[in-house]
């Protein structure tokens, strides 16, 4: 039988996953998808405790809520790192440090 | 007026030659006449001129200064001016053609000013000051031609052996000065002046204004006594006077015969009081001395200058001795009547030793001008020259009818008396005295029957050569016509045989009795005068047949006489050599030790300095990077914070939050 703790530590495991390489990586595309990693793991939170609420579904439906949300930002995410390339002709976010046009 | 001349003659260029010799003389002739003229009105009209004003204040002590004539200093002005006149004509010919002889006036005009002024001030500090310049002009002079090594050397020595006599000049007037408060000489030296009031008794040395202990009497006297004897050239410091014949023959005229030898003397006269009895003894010892030791130098040289040069030693010896023997008219009256025979002498030297030169010129021949084994005949060749030689040698021999009998006889017989009643030793300064005069008479004999009689020694084996010398111009005859008369007696007195009949004599008489009391009044110069005589004879006979080998050349009284007793080998030796030692090793100690030490001074600087740079380097400037390098590692480290980098924006949130967490949990 799979427990609640089981989800917890997957869940966490899979957030410092996407933490490490949002603060690790060099690549922009690299660090979305360490975001998607949170962002998943937060969804498998929001599941995992929505098994408690049986009458509303609430955690699901939040879940599926997040989910659109998600691809929403990465839709946005990707376009701006496409835009930050032609500017900068790279994407490691190390090396953009100039905010002028 | 000279120095008015002296200040012309720097100030006009040097190819006005004529002009400056001319300046000259005009000035001196007007000092002349001006002289002449104060001389008329004081001499013995009892009136002594004594002007002054004040010159300058230290502390309460009042310094004036002013002219003084007495009897004395006017007889001085009027020697000075009236010998300096006939020499300053005389230049005027004999320096013609020398390319510096705006330079040459210049400086005998400043001499001549000098000396007038030495004789004139009442006060010892310009003496001091004058007695310098006298000094230096003669240094000047001595070293006219000073391409020639050995007038260098001369005036050098001429310099440093006056330099001996100012030390003492200059320590006896300090002590005067610490004893009477006074540099005013009629203060001091008045008939019923400060030095006639003190006596020493206690061995204190008391005088009105305080006392001192006796012993600086003595170095007063010693002092003054260095002074006379630098600048009259009296033993021991005599040698420079024969070298400082390397001057131009007028020079030595003037100065080395006639005036600023005579200085010494006149200096003697003026501080005469100060003397006791003892030191005066030693006066008449020292003068004595001199006076016979040059004698016999003077009987064995060749060099013409060379001979008067120390024939005027003698004289000096004689006027300094007269001195000591309290004969004080007569030393002065010797003073006067030795300028112009002496002066004479020299002139005559002068042309004859131009003719020489002439003659050596003429003929490209290798001698020496001055030497008297060259010489002889010349008084067919130059009659005028050779009967003013004869007037000159007469006076300076001392025979009758001439000006050198009245003042020599007068000292002689003044040291008869004065010897009598005292014991053995000092009856002997009388018999030096007599052996002096008649040492004179031969070596004048010699000298002029070398010169004028035989024939001309340099031709020998060159009959051919023809000469053309003659006395000379108007320039050079006018002058040794002033100066002859000036040898002769009736100048001085109407008895030519009488000396106490001298003006000049009474002029200075102070004990007034001078009777003709014993004996010795006339047996002395009938005596001297008759050996003097029988000398000139013997003289005469033995150069004038040329046995010039009479005597033995190789006897020790000959070598001592001809290397003039070895008292410059002696001073060499006992004063020059131990200085120079002693200054090499000073040089010595200079160079090696003293410089080591400042050496070692400044490598220990060195090190130590290179040590404080090592340390400024390395720990001062190191405190500071270590400093700078904190501050720059802080500053890096905020920098980072400010970077523009968003995932060290997330990483570091990320650390805040987990070290929040990690608090909650522990605490």
């Amino acid at each position: 039988m799979i427990s609640l703790t089981d989800f917890l530590i997957v869940s966490a495991v899979l957030f410092c996953i996407g933490l490490y390489m949002i603060v690790s990586k060099h690549n922009a595309i690299q660090i979305l998808i360490g975001i998607e990693l949170m962002l998943n793991a937060a969804i498998l939170n929001l599941v995992a405790f929505g098994k408690y609420d049986r009458f509303n579904n609430g955690g699901q439906m939040f879940a599926l809520f997040a989910i659109v949300l998600a691809a929403a930002t990465t839709a946005v995410a990707l376009a701006i790192i496409l835009n930050v390339y032609k500017q900068y002709k790279t994407i490691d976010p190390g090396k953009i440090d100039k905010l002028k046009d | 007026m000279p120095l008015l001349a002296f200040v012309i003659n720097f100030s006009i260029p040097a190819k006005w030659n004529k002009v400056s010799g001319w300046a000259s003389t005009i000035a001196i002739l007007i000092s002349c006449v001006l002289s002449v003229f104060v001389f008329a009105k004081v001499w013995n009209s009892n009136h002594i001129v004594h002007q002054q004003q004040l010159w300058f204040t230290i502390g309460n002590t009042k310094i004036y200064t002013g002219i003084l004539l007495n009897n004395l200093s006017v007889l001085m002005l009027l020697l000075v001016s009236l010998i300096a006149m006939p020499v300053h004509i005389y230049s005027t010919a004999y320096m013609k053609g020398d390319e510096n002889l705006s330079r040459y006036f210049a400086y005998l005009s400043f001499f001549c000013f000098s000396m007038l002024a030495l004789v004139v001030v009442d006060n010892l500090i310009l003496f001091y000051i004058f007695w310098e310049l006298v000094g230096f002009s003669s240094y000047l002079l001595i070293g006219f031609w000073f391409t020639r090594d050995k007038a260098v050397q001369a005036n050098k020595k001429a310099f440093i052996m006056n330099r001996i006599g100012d030390i003492g000049l200059l320590t006896a007037i300090i002590i005067l000065f610490s004893q009477y408060h006074t540099f005013d000489i009629t203060q001091l030296f008045a008939d019923k002046g400060l030095i006639a009031q003190s006596v020493i008794k206690n061995g204190l040395w008391v005088a009105p204004l305080g006392s001192l202990p006796s012993i600086w009497q003595y170095i007063a006297c010693g002092g003054i006594f260095l002074a006379v004897a630098a600048k009259s050239a009296q033993f021991p410091l005599h040698t420079w006077l024969p070298d400082a014949m390397e001057g131009p023959t007028s020079v030595s005229a003037l100065i080395h015969a006639a005036t600023m030898v005579a200085a010494g003397v006149f200096l003697l006269g003026r501080v005469y009081p100060l003397f006791n009895g003892l030191e005066l003894t030693i006066l008449a010892i020292i003068g004595c001395f001199t006076a016979f030791m040059a004698a016999t130098i003077a009987l064995t040289q060749n060099d013409l200058k060379r001979i008067l040069a120390y024939s005027t030693i003698s004289q000096l010896g004689f006027m300094i001795m007269a001195m000591g023997i309290g004969a004080y008219a007569s030393s002065l009256f010797h003073l006067v009547t030795h300028a112009f025979f002496k002066c004479l002498l020299f002139l005559v030297a002068g042309i004859v030793i131009h003719q020489m030169a002439h003659i050596k010129d003429d003929n490209a021949m290798d001698i020496d001008p001055q030497n008297i084994n060259n010489m002889g005949g010349l008084r067919k060749k130059l009659p005028f020259t050779f009967i003013a030689t004869v007037i000159g040698g007469l006076a300076l021999i001392g025979l009758p009818l001439t000006s050198g009998y009245l003042s020599k006889d007068s000292i002689l017989i003044q040291s008869f008396e004065w010897s009598e009643g005292r014991n053995g030793v000092f009856k002997l300064i009388p018999i030096f005295a007599l052996l002096t005069t008649w040492l004179t008479a031969f070596y004048v004999t010699r000298l002029i029957v070398k010169v004028f009689f035989g024939e001309l020694r340099m031709l020998h084996g060159k009959p051919d050569i023809k000469l053309h010398i003659k006395d000379g111009g108007w320039q050079y005859k006018l002058p040794l016509v002033l100066l002859a008369i000036g040898c002769l007696f009736p100048l001085f007195s109407v008895n030519p045989l009488l000396y106490e009949q001298a003006w000049l004599f009474k002029g200075f008489a102070i004990n007034g009795g001078l009777e003709r009391e014993d004996v010795y009044h006339t047996l002395i110069p009938a005596g001297v005068n008759i050996l003097s005589i029988i000398v000139i004879y013997v003289a005469y006979t033995i150069y004038v047949k040329r046995k010039t080998n009479i005597f033995p050349q190789e006897g020790f009284l000959y070598r001592l006489s001809f290397k003039e007793w070895y008292f410059d080998k002696i001073y060499n030796k006992v004063i020059v050599k131990p200085v120079l030692t002693l200054s090499t090793a000073s040089f010595w100690f200079d160079r090696e030790v003293i410089d080591g030490f400042i050496s070692l001074l400044v490598k220990t600087g060195i090190i130590l300095s290179k040590l404080s740079a090592w340390v400024d380097h390395h720990i001062i400037d190191g405190f500071l990077n270590l400093l700078v390098a904190i501050v720059e590692a802080i500053s890096n480290f905020a920098r980072k914070f400010q970077g523009g980098k968003v995932q060290y924006y997330l990483f570091s949130m990320l650390v805040i939050i987990l070290a929040l967490f990690i608090l909650k949990i522990v605490f």
